[in-house]
């Protein structure tokens, strides 16, 4: 084992004394002089031809500077649609509206209220169309499409939607011999799961500031999570280089868990500011509209079939995946890729195929939601796993330990060597830290039970990475990365990654924000990459430093290199430790006139060829996996069909903590909002595709009351690639713990939740129904 | 018509004129520039707005600016005095409590109006004191744990 | 859509006379501004729009808890639910009116929220009227015109519409004395979280003849959230008087109640916990009958 200084220890964040006095800033703390303010139109149908779109009044409206509406704005760039890897969106609906609260128009004024107030001053003439509203109907032949084609989309290689379809992409993925799987098992498992759709709640909501220049570029500051992603949209859909889109992200996000990426839900800011004559102007969503524009969780349908040997072994696994994208591919397509790829389990198993489809409804936009499709169908196979464990009687950790992937086992999906597999361990500590039986007071109608459950997820290949760090003069240091900090620590352990590399003091690091004209490429903060690819980044860029320091450390002392070690910011030789310099004594006598030493770290995982052939689609693939197995016990009141969370004990591999305070920060977050997704939260859409609960009055989020106990345990299997061996964890924690729910409400009242969300009047139904009015 | 305001905010005294119209919150953003004070939502129910009033905490954004003529506000802004950080800040930042840190501000003034009235809050209470503020980042976890060593910060320092 | 308050204009009165008598200037485009927790949501949703907002927290004399053994208890619009909360009083002797106020969302709410304003705005899933019907509380509007005495039962008339007309306003609830072997409770339940809308708040008052016999001479039951206003479930009351107050009678009396009641949505469900919370609620108060 190593000994590192820095890395590893549970130091506190460099952001917390930002945060705590009011000083961070976020986007909609800025103020620039000539501000406008802009307000958006969305449509009120789900499905409908705009007819006829009249703006006189509201541009003759005092205080009003400029209004922009779908046409004029594609008539201008000719058409432009932005998406990847399906282009298909418009900044602002042209023709044809698709979803309840797409944006039509954009109004910007010199107030928020004028802008409010100008809005109601443009008419709309519909004519409404036949709307698709879930994804059985949009799958049926007689259905509306949403799509009526798909010539002039961009589409990247093997992202052809289906013509004349709703499906967005289909994907199969096989291996072995399904039938002849089927035909070996003694049992076959035959379930339908569904999952609902969520919002990301994040407590900051969706904001940007944006001003054209003259020389026809834009620039951006917006919360966004992927700076480049947005830039590439933008210019691939304006055609105009990616240098004349900037795209500034402020210090601080509040929150983002997948919903502030690529600039989604902010794209008409884009069109305003082409009409304020380079005034800037920013939009700051409502709460109301964070519900209805932007990206939300897939909803899905999981059929899952799998054939089973007597003493628990899993030998076939057919999935059928159908998930909800809503009007727009967004991000849907990958989304469904990686649920594909993970649908089968963290799990040896030889026979499979997997069918998914990710379909267009008139249904607001699903996108990256924290997990990326896994909690889906962890939620199918996590659930069947206890139905399997039961039939068989076999213990629940018991039966997955025996199927489990193991260092070394080519898995199924993505053809690779699994290589880092802390699952076993998970399982093991999730099963040492439960309660034991008889533990907690009995009480008459309260029924408690545990529950385990198990996932992985792997982190997004390929992910260029670059890295610049500055050494200053005086040995503090600036860290130049794409990265953003939205509370996951990003900052805290580049700081530490590089203090631990030059061994210079940690508080004098510091994390610049992303800017694309100043930091260097990274896709996105997303896909719990962050550490492990960007982690590479910084730790080369440091090393990079470092090596500069050497060579110039080894003529002060006159020492070899080899002879030479650094320690504690100080160079000396190692066989005579008085021969010593300082790092700033190096700089200083070095460069009397003062200067920096520039690192750079490039980090590039990505084995051509290594896409599985077998996949039909594209998939790239990753060497790196995150595991974790959590376990939940419960309490269900059987009179009120209410459910109590006891405790959660999640156990996560996170190959090496860098910080050991922010990864528990992590799961004990991630557990909630996993168990409050599960829960208390789900989107509802009335027959005309209307979200009904579209502010926090009506969709809850838990407060500290709603918390159960969380218990976050970390198991460190170092992967050989990662920075100190360190994978990803950020997904992770959202994935194992609805299963985990479910399964311990079966232990307690033998009741199996099949469909999300678990309320307190579906699982009383079912106890009644199995019951009667015996009262259980 | 506009309404003239007097009003103390962090000790400072202001005097304002004000639209009726005006809700405190954006008095604080956006007329003073105090912004750790953040919207979250808007109906009073996220609690990212949160300010003492008169020492008890409510949601800025469910109350007029004119509301506050002749009251004590105290922000985020006002919590460290004299560049010394309060026993709460300091916990916040040790114990891991922050991470987006958008719901921070709110989180610590519903924290200090507690332990001003509660010296020694059980984890329950300390649970009913900041359920009105909402963050979806933590958990909550380890912000309770913060609170709960803050108020024993406060206590060794009250017996030195 | 929640959007940017429309522009009004600004009173404060300092006495109760000039408020009602601005009211009266203003009829029927005048609001009163008390706490505002559920009033600024209305305006921001521009479900409400008045032209005139008539703040009253600078009446002083609006703001009292008071008590005495025959007027009973008295509590002034301006009283908040936090005052209700850490009343000495309200907790000794009306101990079912702070577990209501209790039940009303955040801190941040019941520092500002008042309960007169939480029964004005006549919200059917409101927590302190069905607590309010159970203690037989009386409402004393206020208006130029003069004064008048309504039972609380009688205040509401549908969904967020009261009896109040366009020049009144509520200054006063009124509680009588309660008798001498009484326990009274409130339990509700959340639609889903902790801090959120009531599904079922539950208010019960029960007195016995003695601590022997318990037989039960008085029962009052006022239900929230499960009909178009808060409610009394009269045939419940009845069946209980009478009868000795035990487990399964209040088993029965739950019986009763779930069929008074008239939910709309989640109906099933309600109706379900109509049934659990009266029992409970009839339990938890059997145990506090002194």
């Amino acid at each position: 084992m190593l000994n590192y200084f820095v890395v590893g220890k549970p130091i506190p964040r460099v952001d917390a004394i930002e945060k705590v006095t009011g000083k961070a800033i976020y986007i909609d703390d800025l103020m620039f002089p000539n501000l406008l303010y802009g307000k958006v139109l969305r449509s009120k149908f789900a499905h409908a031809k705009i007819l006829h779109l009249d703006t006189s009044k509201a541009e003759k409206f005092p205080g009003v500077k400029a209004v922009v509406t779908g046409k004029e704005f594609a008539t201008n760039f000719d058409n432009p649609l932005v998406g990847s890897p399906l282009a298909d969106q418009p900044f602002l609906a042209v023709e044809k509206v698709r979803y309840i609260g797409e944006p039509i128009a954009v109004v910007a004024a010199i107030n928020q209220e004028i802008a409010e107030d100008a809005l109601d001053l443009i008419r709309v003439e519909y004519e409404q169309l036949p709307a698709v509203l879930n994804v059985e109907d949009a799958l049926k032949n007689d259905r509306p499409l949403v799509h009526e084609s798909f010539n002039n989309f961009r589409c990247s290689p093997g992202f052809k939607p289906v013509e004349n379809s709703n499906i967005c992409c289909y994907i199969e993925i096989t291996n072995g011999n399904i039938e002849q799987g089927f035909r070996e098992a003694d049992f076959i498992f035959e379930d339908i799961f569904t999952t609902h759709s969520t919002q990301h709640v994040p407590m900051e909501c969706h904001v940007a500031i944006a001003q054209f220049n003259p020389d026809d570029s834009i620039t951006i500051w917006a919360p966004d999570q992927s700076p480049y992603g947005g830039q590439n949209l933008i210019s691939a859909a304006l055609k105009i280089p990616e240098s004349r889109v900037r795209i500034i992200t402020p210090p601080y996000i509040g929150g983002g868990f997948g919903g502030k990426l690529n600039l989604s839900g902010l794209m008409p800011i884009v069109a305003i500011a082409w009409k304020t004559n380079y005034r800037p102007v920013k939009i700051v969503l409502t709460r109301e509209e964070e519900f209805v524009s932007t990206t939300i969780r897939h909803s899905s349908i999981i059929k899952l079939k799998s054939g089973v040997k007597k003493d628990g072994t899993i030998i076939s696994r057919y999935a059928k995946l159908m998930f909800d994208t809503g009007a727009y591919a967004d991000i849907g397509p990958i989304v469904l890729g990686k649920a594909a790829t993970g649908s089968l389990g963290p799990y040896k198993i030889p026979h499979i195929k997997v069918e998914g489809y990710c379909v267009y409804t008139n249904k607001a936009i699903a996108g990256a939601y924290r997990g990326f499709g896994i909690p889906q169908v962890c939620w199918a196979y996590e659930s069947q796993m206890d139905i399997i464990a039961d039939k068989l009687g076999i213990n629940s950790i018991d039966i997955r330990l025996k199927n489990i992937v193991e260092e070394g086992y080519i898995t199924p999906t993505e053809k690779q060597e699994a290589h880092a597999v802390g699952l076993g361990k998970c399982l093991i500590k999730v099963r040492e830290n439960m309660s034991q039986k008889g533990e907690g007071k009995i009480i008459e109608n309260r029924k408690r039970g545990k529950g385990v459950a198990c996932g992985y997820k792997t982190a997004k290949t390929p992910s260029g990475a670059n890295a610049f760090v500055k050494l200053n003069s005086d040995a503090g240091a600036d860290i130049f990365v794409s990265s953003v900090e939205m509370g996951q620590g990003v900052n805290t352990i580049f700081a530490q990654i590089v203090a631990e590399e030059l061994s210079i003091p940690f508080n004098n690091i510091r994390v610049l924000p992303a800017d694309t004209n100043i930091t260097p490429f990274f896709p996105a903060s997303n896909a719990s990459r962050v550490t492990f690819y960007l982690g590479n980044a910084v730790k080369k860029a440091a090393q990079d430093i470092k090596e500069q320091l050497f060579k110039i450390a080894k003529d002060i002392l006159q020492a070899d290199k080899e002879d030479l070690a650094l320690e504690q910011g100080l160079f000396f030789v190692k066989k005579e430790p008085k021969r010593k310099v300082k790092i700033m004594e190096i700089m200083k006598k070095t460069y009397p006139g003062g200067i920096s030493i520039l690192g750079r770290g490039t980090y590039y995982q990505y084995k051509l060829g290594s896409f599985p052939s077998h996949v039909k689609v594209e998939i790239p693939t990753t060497e790196v996996w995150m595991y974790a197995s959590q376990g939940v016990e419960v309490e269900v009141d059987t009179e009120t069909g209410r459910v109590k969370i006891l405790k959660v004990v999640a156990v996560h591999d996170v190959g090496k903590a860098i910080n050991p305070i922010t990864c528990e920060g992590q799961i004990e977050g991630g557990v909630l909002m996993a168990l409050s997704n599960a829960m208390f939260e789900e989107l509802l859409f009335n027959e005309k595709g209307k979200i009904l609960n579209s502010s926090l009055l009506d969709y809850k989020i838990p407060s500290a009351l709603d918390m159960p106990e969380i218990k976050a345990i970390l198991v460190e299997e170092a992967h050989r690639e990662g920075p100190y061996g360190a994978k990803g964890l950020g997904e992770m924690v959202a994935v194992p713990t609805a299963p985990a729910i479910a399964n311990a409400i079966c232990d307690a009242v033998g009741i199996r939740i099949k469909d999300l969300p678990i309320t307190p009047d579906k699982l009383l139904r079912a106890l009644k129904n199995k019951c009667g009015d015996c009262g259980v | 018509m506009n309404c003239l305001i007097n009003l103390k905010i962090n000790g400072e005294s202001y005097q304002l004129n004000v639209k009726p119209n005006l809700l405190l919150l954006d008095l604080l953003r956006y007329d003073i520039g105090l912004t750790g004070t953040k919207r979250g939502c808007d109906t009073g129910e996220c609690g990212a707005c949160t300010v003492l009033l008169e020492g008890r905490p409510i949601n800025s954004c469910l109350m007029l600016a004119v509301e506050a003529n002749e009251k004590n506000i105290l922000t985020i802004e006002g919590m460290a005095k004299d560049g010394k950080l309060h026993p709460l800040q300091e916990a916040f930042i040790e114990k891991g409590a922050v991470q987006c840190g958008f719901c921070t501000p709110g989180m610590l003034l519903s924290a200090k109006a507690l332990l001003d009235a509660n010296s020694n809050p059980q984890e329950e209470e300390i649970k009913k004191a900041i359920a009105g503020n909402l963050c979806r980042c933590t958990g909550y976890t380890k912000i309770i744990k913060a609170i709960i060593s803050a108020a024993e910060k406060i206590k060794r320092r009250e017996q030195c | 859509m929640l959007r940017k308050i429309k522009d009004f204009e600004y009173f404060k009165p300092s006495t109760l006379s000039e408020a009602i008598s601005l009211l009266a200037q203003h009829r029927g485009r005048a609001k009163i501004l008390a706490g505002g927790t559920d009033l600024l949501i209305q305006m921001k949703q521009k479900n409400l729009t008045p032209e005139y907002l008539i703040d009253i927290k600078n009446i002083s004399e609006l703001d009292y808890i008071k008590h005495d053994e025959e007027e009973s208890l008295k509590i002034g619009a301006l009283v908040t639910h936090s005052s209700i909360v850490n009343s000495t009083i309200i907790q000794e002797k009306f101990d079912l009116l702070m577990e209501a106020s209790l039940a009303v969302g955040s801190v941040q709410t019941r520092n500002k929220g008042t309960v007169v304003g939480n029964i004005c705005n006549a919200s059917p899933s409101a927590d302190t009227p069905p607590v309010l019907i159970a203690l037989d509380s009386r409402l004393k509007l206020i208006s130029t015109i003069g004064e008048r005495i309504v039972k609380i039962k009688d205040f509401f008339i549908s969904p967020f519409k009261n009896i109040l007309l366009e020049n009144e306003l509520v200054a006063e609830i009124q509680i009588p004395n309660l008798p001498v072997h009484n326990g009274g409770s409130y339990l509700w339940l959340p639609k889903i979280t902790a801090v959120d809308e009531t599904l079922v708040g539950v208010g019960v008052l029960i007195a016995v003849d003695d601590l022997i016999h318990k037989t039960c001479i008085m029962a009052r039951i006022g239900l929230g959230s499960v009909a178009p206003t808060p409610i009394r479930a009269k045939m419940t009351e009845e069946f209980l008087k009478g009868k000795r107050v035990e487990d399964v009678i209040f088993r029965q009396a739950a019986e009763i109640a779930a069929n008074e009641v008239s939910p709309r949505s989640r109906a099933e469900y309600r109706r379900e916990m109509v049934k659990v919370l009266v029992k409970r609620a009839l339990g938890k108060a059997l145990g506090k009958i002194k």
